[in-house]
């Protein structure tokens, strides 16, 4: 590599470098920072080193397990129904070919709508006993009456129901995704199969989805990973409740900084969360994703 | 052959289902808030309005501040997507044209960026504008949606800029471009395409975002998701007006977008098939 090739990528990057150094490393180094403090929101000069205390009061907290098993819990559910359905829209999308190209632009309309409008959306569709949702399986005769399902209040299925808004947003993007990847298939290959007298579901098995394993891996990382920091459509929907049932990390941290005013504690839980996800991330990115900048 | 045409109506009629469905809540939304203010939360609900009514969009009249929220929100979106560009565009440009440790390095930063929890960076960014006096400033919210927008963009428009050919930019420097001369005058103008998506990506990026918003604005620079959100508990939850300024906020966004629909499907499918 020449020498003036490396100057000149220094000086190109150096603007978003120290964008990066300045507004993430640096925050991410004082929210580690923080965290070995006991700081109050109201008094933030006011601090008092308490060391590990905060990590020990994480790792020893019942709630904590509660709250990361709501968190994968919550990412599982999302990431489950948006791969089934969206897998679903696009075979049905591939298998009519070029003629979908209006309904799929229709289809992408949810990739624009705001998280928290989202939320709101599916609140107002979810309220006990106005809720149209509850209106239509009635109608449907699939329960007797609206207030049989109590989907906001239910401490048992809120996480569910909190989960509706993202499913419904990302849908669109999965499909978009899986259907470019189905379109990327060589025909030949499909065609092969088929004289050899494989079956749709063998094709499917045996031909399609190994081939779109790329593809399905970069989809459950990008989609995992936005699942896991939701914050906007459980604030609006919920607000973590009933009784913390929907309280995923991000809005556990919103509310011990904000609400109870614990910044320390909050940083703590802040870092914990950053190294799981990035941990768990970074083992998928090099196991099953493997994308072209790790062979460079 | 005439069953196969057969199958192929089924299966449009399938998607045309999948699509009703799809469709059905945010239009529910939408026609909600053409019903007349009483008629907001009958019993039982009904899915088109009885009759047409503008009265939950001229409440929103009673709430000065509103408008006010929607140019904050454009500023903001417009100020962070314009920074971003400017610093995505020669970052992404120089990392992917030449095959350097540094520039590696730089690509797999840009990446652990992308992976970090939003509330992680929020939290400590939050601690230092206070400290700094900036919150209900626009340039600290515009600096928090750029931490969102800046990895994307790099990402995005790295993978574009590798399927530009090098000989286009060999030949701009036998003619003695300087090395910044060609990327400015020749890679640019060409890549105006891949630029366009990302600008696009950095706006919603922005205009969509709640968290930082919520933690960074105060009065002065509140952006409308917030105001929206605020209906929510401030005034017990005013459903008609909430559906309004739902509508107005994300109806010309997804308006425009179906004239940006090839950009969008571009930069959406870009990050993830080439990777």
């Amino acid at each position: 590599m020449e020498r003036s090739s490396r100057t000149f990528v220094i000086l190109l990057t150096i603007p978003a470098a120290l964008f990066f150094l300045v507004f993430f490393t640096y925050p991410v180094l004082l929210l580690v920072y923080n965290s070995l403090f006991d700081v109050s929101l109201l008094a933030l000069q006011n601090r008092k080193f308490v060391g590990l205390e905060n990590y020990a009061d994480i790792l020893t907290s019942a709630q904590t397990i509660k709250l990361f098993s709501q968190t994968l819990q919550f990412t599982a559910i999302t990431l489950g129904s948006e791969f089934i359905l969206g897998f679903i829209a696009a075979l049905t999308f591939n298998a009519i070919g070029r003629k979908s190209e209006v309904l799929r632009t229709m289809f992408l309309f949810p990739l624009m709508v705001a998280p928290i409008v989202a939320g709101l959306l599916w609140r107002f569709m979810l309220i006990d006993n106005f809720g149209i949702l509850n209106h239509i399986l009635t109608g449907l005769g699939l329960i007797q009456r609206t207030a049989d399902i109590a989907w906001l209040s239910n401490p048992k299925i809120v996480l569910l129901s909190v989960a509706l808004p993202d499913i419904w947003l990302t849908t669109c993007f999965v499909t978009l995704i899986l259907y470019t990847g189905l379109q990327n298939i060589p025909g030949e290959i499909m065609e092969a199969a088929r004289i050899d007298g494989a079956n749709a579901l063998q094709t499917f098995w045996s031909i399609t989805v190994p081939l779109l394993r790329p593809v399905i891996a970069a989809v459950i990382i990008l989609r995992g990973i936005d699942a896991a920091r939701t914050f906007d459509s459980i604030w609006i929907m919920t607000g973590g409740g009933p009784m913390g049932r929907s309280e995923v990390l991000s809005l556990r941290i919103y509310l011990t900084m904000i609400r109870f005013g614990r910044f320390g504690d909050a940083s703590a839980l802040a870092t914990v969360f950053l190294v799981v996800l990035l941990i768990l991330c970074l083992i998928a990115f090099y196991t099953i994703w493997k994308p072209d900048i790790s062979k460079r | 052959m005439k069953n196969k045409h057969f199958i192929h109506r089924v299966l449009i009629a399938a998607a045309l289902v999948i699509l009703a469905l799809y469709i059905f809540p945010y239009l529910y939304m939408v026609l909600t808030s053409f019903k007349p203010p009483n008629d907001v939360l009958s019993i039982p609900p009904t899915f088109l309005p009885k009759q047409f009514d503008l009265k939950n969009y001229l409440q929103i009249g009673d709430y000065a501040y509103i408008p006010k929220t929607f140019l904050n929100s454009l500023v903001i979106a417009l100020l962070s997507s314009t920074f971003t560009l400017i610093l995505a565009v020669p970052a992404a440009y120089a990392v992917t044209r030449f095959n350097t440790r540094y520039g590696r390095v730089f690509l797999v930063g840009t990446l652990v960026a992308r992976m970090i929890p939003y509330i992680s960076v929020a939290v400590p960014l939050f601690f230092i504008m206070k400290n700094f006096k900036l919150i209900d400033n626009y340039i600290a919210v515009a600096i928090g949606h750029m931490t969102i927008s800046l990895p994307l963009a790099i990402w995005l428009l790295s993978s574009f800029f590798e399927g530009i050919p090098v000989e286009l930019e060999e030949a701009a420097r036998v003619d003695g471009c300087a090395r910044f001369e060609a990327f400015l005058k020749v890679i640019v103008p060409i890549s105006l395409g891949g630029i366009a998506v990302t600008a696009i990506f950095s706006f919603l990026a922005s205009w969509n975002d709640f968290l930082f918003s919520l933690l960074l604005t105060s009065t002065n620079t509140k952006t409308a998701p917030l105001a929206i959100a605020e209906f929510n508990s401030q005034y017990g939850t005013v459903w008609g007006t909430m559906t309004a300024l739902a509508t107005l906020f994300s109806l010309p966004v997804i308006f425009v977008s179906f004239f940006l629909q090839r950009r969008i499907v571009a930069g959406a499918t870009m990050g993830a098939i080439k990777g």
